[in-house]
């Protein structure tokens, strides 16, 4: 089986320092992957280079079969590859129900012809859509919060929003950037049992950095490890997490 | 008194114009434009050139705006290879290389000596004093208008989409929507505003000179926007009138100031609307009508 989403060799520098230094990962197609790493070992950068925010210095990123360096972030988003912050990039100053909609994948009534020459279409369309966030709201616990403005969110809530914005886009894979961190664990949990649900059902592929390593264990089937810009593991979670030279770059052999 | 009253209720239109323009490109879509007045002569320019040559008004009109909004689009463009203070600076800068143009294209503009004789609104109907009137009819119009697709601009997808650009335009593009059509789509429909309050004023004033578009315009127009609250139409109503109170007010305060002269009096104008920006930012940084920025 063919990778849905593939790097191959990706490198990347800043001012001379190597961030990414030839990493090779791929994501199955519906498959729950996972990556950590210490700080500062290179996973957001990785994600920022796979979904076009960076550019890579060096190596390939291909996704559903087409490769996709070079592409801008936009374009990536619409073959369905989506990815959430470290720290989060809401719309603040628009409502959660509007930081959904804003998302959602259209083809009308974000032109100016639109806007002035068919709006009936354009309501048509916006109730159909208002549907569509109000589910996923609900699916995310933000119901209580959905018409305060985005800005106001706790951090939790926030990162909820930001995968919950990117579920409107409709994606086939979702790079999550610590989408525990900041969390409650009864959130992880349900955020866990989500993430499980729109892999089954939705058929959603995810790539999740964390460093809630027992989370993360009981989520993914295949994890990475970084260290230095490198991957220097990877394989079924438990197994790898239990290698010695991850234990000593990881951990510095606490677990 | 009445006629005075008018005179400053077209001029107060005039910066709303302007207002409701430049609040559609900084407070709803975050494009940082300190080149205002360079599109508020174009559109000055154009229409009373055209009319001078023996053009109709209402085309002259309509060209002062589609001039102003073409030649925001190449200025849009650039601002997408920029950051946003870039096109702060550039904006500035190209407003001061469109007054000099002014200035040294005397064959078209007739450089510093102006450009005088530009025919008046509603002359040609014979109603005397009553022309005046007639304009200030019209720009209230044309205002609620502007105010009328501003407001139902910003509550479609479009104008959600703008406000997600001004808030985060790096999540915008993660999620799948381009920026850069938008943010140059919404830098020429502000700056064909001001090509039309430029057309307006040109025709109220009947007189053009390159010293009265200084960068001192777009200031004023930013005072306005800010006093009336950042990021709402209605703040942008708001604080052109206030703005309008405090230049016009702070005239008749020479009255009980009577040792500062004509031209201290303009230095002591800028420093009142200056104080009552700092007033403004400190007891209400919200604005008059409130911000959403
Ligand atoms: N824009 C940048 N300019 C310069 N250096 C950068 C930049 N972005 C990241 N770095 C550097 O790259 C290295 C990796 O950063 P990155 O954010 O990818 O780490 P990470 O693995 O996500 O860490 P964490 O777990 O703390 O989030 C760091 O040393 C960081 O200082
Ligand atoms: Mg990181």
């Amino acid at each position: 089986m063919t990778a849905l989403l593939a790097a191959v060799g990706v490198c990347k520098s800043f001012d001379g320092f190597k961030v990414l230094d030839d990493v090779s990962f791929a994501v199955p197609e519906r498959g729950l992957t996972g990556i950590v790493g210490t700080n500062g070992a290179g996973k957001s950068t990785l994600f920022a280079v796979v979904s076009g925010q960076l550019d890579a210095d060096g190596g390939r990123v291909s996704f559903a079969d087409a490769d996709i360096t070079g592409l801008r972030p936009m374009r990536r988003a619409r073959l369905g590859l989506g990815r959430t912050f470290q720290v989060p990039r809401e719309f603040a100053h628009l409502t959660v129900r509007e930081n959904f909609l804003v998302a959602a994948r259209r083809e009308y009534g974000e032109t100016l012809g639109s806007v002035f020459f068919g709006w009936g279409r354009v309501q048509r369309e916006e109730r159909t859509l208002r549907d569509r966030a109000d589910g996923w709201i609900e699916f995310l616990n933000l119901k209580k919060v959905t018409d305060k403005p985005a800005g106001t969110l706790s951090g939790g809530q926030k990162k909820l929003l930001e995968l919950g914005r990117m579920l409107m886009t409709e994606p086939k894979c979702i790079l999550l950037d610590e989408p525990f961190a900041g969390v409650n664990p009864v959130l992880v949990e349900e955020i866990s049992t989500r993430i499980r649900e729109l892999n089954n059902s939705h058929g959603i592929a995810f790539v999740i950095i964390e460093h809630h390593l027992e989370a993360l264990k009981a989520l993914v089937q295949h994890l990475y490890v970084m260290d230095q810009g490198r991957v220097i593991a990877d394989g079924e979670a438990a197994a790898v997490l239990a290698e010695p030279r991850v234990l000593e770059a990881y951990m510095g052999g606490v677990i | 008194m009445i006629a005075y009253l008018i005179a400053v209720g077209i001029i107060a239109l005039i910066y709303m114009l302007l207002t409701i323009g430049l609040n559609l490109q900084y407070g709803y879509t975050g494009l940082i434009n300190f080149g205002v007045v360079a599109f508020f002569a174009i559109g000055a320019y154009t229409s009373a050139l055209l009319t001078l040559g023996g053009w109709p008004l209402v085309p002259a009109f309509v060209v002062a705006i589609i001039v102003a909004a073409i030649v925001a689009y190449p200025i849009g463009l650039l601002s997408l290879r920029l950051s946003d203070d870039y096109l702060a600076v550039v904006t500035l800068g190209f407003s001061e290389v469109v007054r000099l143009a002014i200035q040294q294209e005397r064959w078209l503009t007739h450089g510093v000596q102006g450009l005088p004789g530009i025919p008046r609104m509603f002359l040609s109907l014979g109603i005397g004093d009553y022309a005046e009137l007639a304009t200030l009819a019209v720009l209230v119009l044309c205002n609620l208008a502007a105010i009328g697709l501003m407001l139902h601009l910003v509550r479609s997808p479009y104008g959600r989409l703008i406000q997600a650009i001004r808030d985060d335009e790096v999540a915008v593009e993660a999620i799948g929507k381009d920026p850069r059509r938008l943010k140059v789509q919404v830098f020429m429909l502000g700056s064909g505003l001001a090509g039309l309050a430029g057309a307006f004023y040109a025709h109220f004033i009947t007189y053009l000179s390159p010293d009265q578009f200084l960068p001192l315009v777009t200031f004023y127009v930013w005072i306005a926007m800010i006093i009336g609250g950042t990021g709402r139409t209605t703040g942008a109503v708001a604080g052109s009138l206030i703005l309008m109170v405090f230049l016009e007010g702070s005239r008749f305060a020479r009255d009980w100031i009577p040792s500062v002269s004509e031209v201290q009096m303009a230095s002591v104008r800028l420093a009142l609307v200056g104080l009552a920006l700092i007033l403004f930012t400190i007891y209400r940084p919200q604005g008059m009508m409130g911000s959403r920025r």
